[in-house]
């Protein structure tokens, strides 16, 4: 759903003009492919979530929660959550044996913008994000400006949080500092209906959490280079509440995640080619403990990344890069037989044509070496045609081949793992209809409409083995097709801006072939996948007033693989309201916002409850030097 | 305002488009049968109850939720019967539901327990709920269905057979003994080391424990079939079987106590007085997942679950007693444990 409104409800304190975001050139890579933005301003309103609240305000990928506090997953046009691929400033940031990351764990506060690239899009980026990737992006604004923000929040269920930032700089210098801190009970109460005969009250135990985060950004920049270091520290102790249908005593599930992730990237931009080289040493600890099962499951990770890559110009319009990636990953996990190290290369040819051209095209190739095993190229082909000149009406279509290699624990986790796994792949179509067209001054109107088919060979799936454990194996060929729609208007007048989003998505997703012949749920839509979603948002903002409304409908998605069994569709709706206040040339803002509105009570897992209606109040005080 | 919120709270509860028992007077209820505990995936709360009437000679699925109006919780693992109740065992709920052998409606729910595995009736007032987490048995009150009391066995517990005075209780999961806790006083008297990881055991008519040791999911050991005798808690026989990868399971009985049954590769069948372990299967898996076994008591009928592929609905395979198939009707996910009611009037074909 596209996010490209500019509304700001910060437009008169602060002062953003000059955004550089690294690699914009080599990683410019929309012709013919769908590409959205969540920018600062939506971020602003939920600087004390995580990414799972936003994505779930703001976007139509479906989110499985296991309730405040618990894991949150995305599921991104049909797919599985470890075919989302979650990247920092260009870089992959999955946790490398699961393949997947928990949004719930990442602080909006911490980032400055997203990029959520869709289906094939994300072959521009990365490998693997068959559903598509979602890029947390953070940047400095060159200014010679030093700004200190605090920004405490009270909300429902004893959460306390609190964000500070301090950026300080000037134009060849920038030095971002922020810190998160978050400590919640989510003891929220719920009617349960499923463990007596009469629905009884009872509230949520063992889901308490105690997260915080550090990141330390550092940016020079002399005339054509940018040199960037970036430290990303964070932690999270959980307690895991059990399903609503277990009365059993406490079971003392816990887990501690820890996440330590540096970066440091150089960029030169010549005019006429443009360079770029960034490493990446990431460290993730995963600890999970059930008391009463006696499970004790120690998990380390560590992930180096090295990327670069040249883009040239030709003319005014084409564009030739060549990207050269590096991981390695090295896991030390009690679940393994031994400390395990993978090994996995690529490298990414493209040519673009761009511009103001009424015809764009793209084409891309890609070689993976796993483990020095290469394997079957993969490929990516966009074009997009402007339908009138000078107006932005395009229709865009593409085709990719993207590849995914198993996670670490599809191969060698114990027991179960199967280290002679194949890699997954998929192709993906996507048609595509865009329209931008500004109806008058300070009145914009976007639109989208895409169509999309994704077909996953060889999908991994875990299965009963020969010994009374599950095994992995390539299994499952898989479908998902959908259409996706969306609409933006922004109106501005004298100090009123306006903004309305609405969007809408169908997925069908089913499995079309697996190891069982008789498997009945061959052509069923997949467990977990809604086939219907809706949202829709309004934000307003009049000089120091400033009010926003958000809707999300969700259909019903299955519980069962034969479709015999669902849980309903919900409709939630989300309000904020604030003001702020120019105090001598520092700014004020106190906000309000109310959560699930009208108390609706539902579950995206079944028997996990989520919460009822709820408040917070959030201060943001900026000093401006 | 409440009922608004019981309304709110309907309208979101889960919603099971399953299938409605097409006799709605329930009258399958009150003849013969067979219960099947549906497990259901752990944590996904979708276990059920299933019965195989041998009168319509049909399967009726979610009874359970249909006659309760609520899901039967978080993997059913067994089920026992005492006069007209019948004790549901739900592990992953740390629960049993005790209800009406007849009606099935719900009389009590037993809450508190940790995950509970297996229940056996001591006598009319009492007995025993394993643990696979904790290291004590339950104490059940039957007189007013509540927990009573605990025996510290310092060690989790699986089956639990009761012979005369003493309950012979087995250390399944990483364990290797089988315990012997007299009933009289609940306290432990003695525990016998069989082999590993003691998974089921039964009583032959000479009040021989038959106890099935699978060996363990990581194969160090070989596994084990174990004679014990009662009166002197020690070990008479023991069957080793052939190779680490042979990991058999469901030790059951015939109703005369003389014919063993298993699952290991299919349905093996074995005399009581056999000298060695059945080289051959009495019925083949082919292209089925044998979960788990119950043989008739009275007929010795074999009732097969096949587990598919642990997600999809189930099934159950009816055989008779020499291994002719007469049935395959679809149960719920993860068909497991069995339990049979049979009136008095149940005849052998």
């Amino acid at each position: 759903m596209p996010l490209h409104g500019q509304l700001s409800s910060y437009s008169d304190t602060i002062n953003i003009k000059e955004v550089v975001i690294s690699r914009k050139r080599l990683n410019s890579y929309t012709a013919g492919f769908k590409k959205v933005t969540i920018d600062s301003s939506v971020l602003l309103n939920h600087n004390h979530g995580t990414l799972a609240d936003l994505l779930e305000d703001n976007s139509t990928i479906f989110i499985k929660s296991y309730g405040l506090g618990g894991t949150a997953l995305p599921s991104f046009r049909g797919t599985g959550s470890n075919h989302t691929q979650i990247a920092w400033n260009d870089i992959n940031i999955n946790h490398p044996m699961l393949g997947q990351s928990d949004l719930s764990l990442i602080p909006v506060g911490f980032i400055d913008d997203i990029d959520i690239y869709y289906g094939g899009a994300s072959m521009g980026l990365n490998s693997g994000g068959i559903g598509g990737i979602i890029n947390l992006k953070t940047k400095p604004v060159w200014k010679k400006e030093t700004l200190i923000s605090v920004n405490p929040g009270i909300g429902s269920y004893g959460k306390y949080s609190g964000l500070v930032k301090v950026k300080s700089g000037n134009n060849h210098f920038q030095s971002v500092t922020k810190a998160f801190l978050q400590s919640s009970e989510n003891d929220f109460s719920y009617l349960n209906s499923d463990v007596s005969s009469e629905p009884v009250w009872e509230k949520r135990l063992n889901s308490q959490v105690r997260q915080r985060g550090f990141i330390q950004e550092l940016y020079f920049r002399k005339t054509k280079k940018i040199l960037s270091a970036r430290l990303w520290y964070q932690s999270a102790y959980r307690n895991l509440p059990s399903s609503m249908l277990s009365q059993q005593i406490n079971s003392g599930e816990k887990q501690f995640d820890e996440s330590l992730r540096t970066m440091l990237n150089y960029n030169l931009d010549r005019g006429r080619f443009d360079y770029f080289l960034t490493g990446s040493w990431m460290l993730n600890r995963l600890n999970y403990t059930n008391q009463l099962a006696s499970i004790d499951s120690r998990n380390l990770s560590e992930a180096l990344v090295i990327k670069t890559g040249l883009g040239s110009r030709l003319g005014e319009s084409i564009t030739l890069k060549v990207i050269l990636n590096e991981e390695v990953n090295v896991i030390k996990s009690n679940n393994y037989k031994q400390n395990e190290t993978r090994n996995n290369a690529s490298i990414t040819a493209s040519a673009e044509r761009n511009g103001n051209n009424r015809v764009s095209a793209m084409i891309l190739i890609r070689e993976i070496f796993d483990n020095n095993v290469l394997l079957i190229p993969d490929f990516s082909a966009g074009f997009q045609f402007r339908l009138i000149d000078a107006k932005e009406y395009f229709l865009k279509a593409n085709i990719s081949r993207n590849s995914k290699i198993p996670t670490m624990n599809d191969l060698f986790w114990l027991p179960g793992g199967n280290s002679e796994l194949l890699n997954e792949y998929a192709f993906i179509y996507e048609l595509s209809y865009d329209m931008k067209q500004k109806i008058s001054p300070g009145f914009d109107v976007h639109y989208n409409l895409s169509v999309f088919r994704n077909t996953i060979k060889d999908m991994i799936q875990w299965h009963p083995g020969e010994y009374s454990y599950w095994t992995s194996d390539n299994i499952q060929n898989v479908n998902s097709t959908g259409l996706e729609s969306s609409l933006s208007v922004d109106y501005r007048l004298n100090k009123i801006s306006s903004e309305f989003i609405a969007g809408y998505s169908y997925t069908k997703a089913t499995t079309v072939s697996s190891y069982n012949n008789n498997d009945i749920h061959i052509g069923k839509q997949l467990m977990y996948v809604p086939e219907n979603q809706v949202n829709a948002s309004l934000r307003m903002n009049n000089h120091n007033l400033y009010f926003s409304w958000v809707s999300n409908l969700v259909g019903r998605r299955y519980i069962t693989v034969d479709n015999s069994g669902y849980l309903p569709h919900y409709f939630l709706n989300n309000i904020t309201s604030g003001f702020k206040f120019n105090l001598r040339g520092n700014s004020l803002d106190i906000n309000f916002t109310v959560n699930n509105l009208f108390g609706v009570n539902y579950q995206t897992i079944a028997y996990y409850p989520l919460p009822g209606r709820s408040y917070s109040i959030k201060i943001l005080y900026i000093i401006s030097k | 305002m409440k009922k608004m919120f019981i309304m709110a709270s309907l309208y979101i509860a889960i919603v099971s488009c399953t299938k409605v028992s097409d006799d709605p007077a329930g009258s399958f209820l009150t003849g013969s049968g067979v219960f099947i505990i549906n497990e259901g995936n752990f944590r996904w709360g979708n276990g059920s109850l299933s019965f195989y009437s041998y009168d319509s000679s049909k399967i009726y699925n979610d009874l359970f939720l249909n006659i309760n109006d609520r899901p039967l919780g978080d993997v059913p693992n067994s089920m026992n019967i005492i006069d007209d109740k019948a004790y549901i065992v739900v592990n992953n709920s740390g629960k049993i539901e005790v209800i009406n052998l007849n009606t099935l409606e719900s009389i009590k729910t037993i809450n508190g327990l940790i995950s509970p595995r297996n229940i056996s009736f001591v006598n009319n007032n009492k007995a025993y709920v394993t643990s696979m987490y904790s290291d004590s048995v339950a104490i059940i009150n039957l007189l007013d269905n509540s927990i009573s009391d605990y025996i510290n066995l310092r060690r989790s517990s699986e089956a639990v057979i009761i012979s005369a005075n003493k309950a012979f209780i087995s250390n399944w999961i990483g364990g290797n003994e089988v315990m012997v806790v007299n009933v009289e006083n609940n306290e432990v008297i003695d525990s016998i080391e069989v082999g590993q990881e003691p998974e089921s055991m039964i009583l032959d008519k000479n009040n021989k424990l038959w106890v099935l040791c699978n060996g363990g999911w990581t194969r160090d050991y070989y596994a084990e079939l174990d004679v014990i005798n009662t009166l002197t808690n020690s070990i008479e026989k023991t069957f080793v079987f052939p190779n680490k990868q042979t990991s058999p399971l469901c030790l059951r009985i015939d109703g005369n106590g003389e014919t063993l049954y298993y699952l290991e590769s299919g349905v093996r069948q074995m005399n009581i007085d056999a000298s060695d372990l059945p080289s051959a299967p009495l019925i083949s898996e082919s292209e089925h997942y044998f979960y788990n076994l119950a043989i008739n008591p009275v007929s010795s009928d074999i009732f097969i679950t096949d587990a598919v592929d642990y997600s999809q609905q189930g099934y159950v395979l009816y055989y008779k007693k020499d291994g002719t198939l007469i049935s395959i009707q679809e149960a719920g996910i993860i068909p497991g444990f069995m339990s049979f009611k049979l009136n008095d009037n149940f005849q052998v074909e």
